[in-house]
């Protein structure tokens, strides 16, 4: 296992902010950590990169303890973290050279010009960072992620304001690298990067991980239900007559609800009006990476 | 070469290099040679003796050395938190330790340019009279510690507080308690307060030897006591740097 975390937690200024993180990464694999806001994403990430140290649990990142050990695990994974900041007077090679020179490794300020390229960038540009538009500074950032040929990547928002072909090429370097056997922990909001990149998934959410696993397992064990959107102007006065049938979350005049493969839906809506369901409107939903997340991070909406 | 060389070399081309760094030098020498030229020119400060003269520029450097240090010291953590580069310094394979000491090298280079600087308007005013050589060497070995000092305790602030302005306005306000010093009257640092006050204070050690070897031409082992306390003064402040370091959260 590259990563292996059990039952993270974390509390802040008597504030518990992790409550039981699990996760689980072999070598290679792309994974995905997705949640809302706030949901304790970025703090979980800065627990692994050795920023913080959890209260409780275990977390192993390539055999290292993050917080003890962080100093030696530094030298061998690469961050690219949510606000990456650079000194924007340097020019790119030269801040790059000056990050390599940190690792005290003559061999990777060999490696600037081609990391540059490998993202897109001029490997001898000469203007400053400080020009840079918002997709150059991403692409320096991943450039100086792996610069150090890291065995475990950790990217947060790792697309963010980038063009298409911009997240195109990412994601080319991305899939490559993983290839190559490089593990990729990704925290995004973007669930087409997630759909498109990765193999295994976690969701967590109020800071602690509500499923997770191998994306298409999750995704195959959900359609086995069917999903559909339900709009009734008035609540229904009585529940549903039926135990193959779920509400999974409410958002105003309209119900999410999901039926079982041992219900038929036409026999299902027929019970449901003949006992007081005032439906207007019946929409079926698809039952992608999407509709996993609304269903298990939606606890407001919640019936 | 190690990390913290490394972040010195770069804290240090940053901060001469910069528009904000050559900024500073230039101000800093409107403010020398507008001294000078009042010290020289003007009917009563003219009348002061060469000796006091040296003197009054001595402390005026270390203010303005230490005024330099608790700017670059408060922006040191909080600021690099602010910009978006304290992640990716906390994520190379360097201590907090080798942070510390290679941001505050940057601010040694700083001080030695203010002292650099210095020395012509300090020779200009003083060439005509006793103790220069020791004024220069003092200004050195007092000026360093307490400015450091300084620089230290603003870095401190700046790992501990989420803002530069609350870092760099802390910082300031202390520099003025501890520098008061310079603009009292010898009556308030008569009074049991005041010598008790004198007697720990780092500017006042720094100043009141500048006073006893050039003016009083008394030799280094009455200044003995003074830069013990400008070291202890120095080393409290590099303990409270490295152990707010240690808490730093991002």
């Amino acid at each position: 296992m590259l990563v292996e975390v059990t039952d993270l937690r974390l509390s802040l200024r008597g504030r518990q902010i992790l409550e039981g993180v699990e996760l689980h990464m072999g070598a290679g694999e792309v994974y995905g950590l997705l949640g809302p806001n706030g949901a304790g994403k970025s703090t979980t990430l800065s627990v692994l990169i050795g920023l913080r140290a959890g209260s409780g649990g275990r977390a192993s990142v390539l055999g290292f303890d993050p917080w003890p050990q962080r100093r030696e695990m530094h030298r061998v994974i690469g961050v690219l973290p949510e606000q990456a900041g650079f000194y924007d007077w340097m020019s790119a090679p030269d801040y790059l050279l000056w990050v390599a020179s940190l690792y005290g490794r003559d061999q990777l300020a060999a490696q600037v010009g081609r990391r540059l390229h490998q993202v897109g960038l001029d490997p001898v540009a000469r203007a400053p960072i400080a020009t840079y538009s918002r997709g150059m500074k991403q692409r320096l950032g991943l450039a100086r992620a792996l610069l150090n040929d890291p065995r475990l990547l950790v990217l947060d928002e790792p697309t963010n304001g980038l063009d298409p072909r911009g997240r195109r090429e990412i994601h080319d370097v991305l899939i490559s690298l993983s290839r190559q056997g490089v593990g990729v922990l990704l925290c995004t909001h973007l669930l087409d990067d997630v759909e498109r990149l990765c193999g295994r998934i976690g969701i967590i959410h109020r800071g602690r991980t509500v499923v997770e696993g191998g994306l298409a397992q999750l995704l195959a064990r959900r359609q086995a239900r069917s999903r559909y959107r339900l709009r009734m102007p008035e609540p229904p006065a009585a529940a549903a007559p039926f135990p193959d049938f779920k509400v999974i979350a409410r958002e105003g005049e309209w119900w999410h609800v999901e039926i079982g493969q041992t219900g038929h839906p036409d026999a299902v809506w027929s019970a449901l009006l003949a006992s007081g369901w005032a439906i207007a409107e019946i929409h079926r939903e698809g039952g992608g990476l999407e509709s996993l997340y609304l269903s298990l991070t939606n606890e407001d909406l919640k019936a | 070469m190690s990390p913290t060389v490394l972040i010195a070399r770069k804290e240090a081309g940053e901060i001469l290099a910069s528009g904000r760094g050559q900024g500073w030098l230039l101000a800093l020498s409107a403010i020398l040679s507008v001294l000078s030229l009042l010290l020289v020119s003007n009917t009563e400060l003219s009348l002061l003796d060469n000796a006091q003269v040296v003197y009054m520029m001595m402390g005026t450097v270390t203010a303005l050395g230490a005024l330099l240090a608790v700017a670059l010291g408060s922006d040191a953590v909080a600021g690099e938190r602010e910009r978006g580069t304290l992640v990716p310094l906390l994520l190379a394979p360097v201590t907090g330790t080798e942070i510390v000491l290679g941001k505050m090298g940057g601010q040694v280079v700083a001080w030695f340019a203010t002292y650099g600087l210095a020395l012509p308007y300090v020779w200009a005013v003083g060439s005509s009279g006793q103790n220069l050589a020791q004024a220069v060497g003092y200004l050195a070995l007092f000026g360093t510690p307490v400015v450091l000092t300084f620089g230290f305790y603003a870095y401190g602030l700046s790992a501990r507080f989420v803002s530069v302005r609350s870092a760099l306005l802390t910082a300031l306000i202390t520099l003025v308690l501890f520098a008061s010093p310079l603009v009292m009257g010898p009556g308030l640092r008569d009074n049991p307060i005041g010598k008790a006050f004198d007697a720990v204070n780092p500017f006042s050690a720094a100043l009141n030897s500048f006073d006893s070897v050039v003016i009083d031409s008394q030799p280094f082992t009455a200044q003995a006591g003074r830069l013990a306390v400008a070291i202890v003064w120095l080393a409290l402040s590099a303990w409270f740097a490295k152990r707010s370091m240690e808490r730093t959260e991002v």
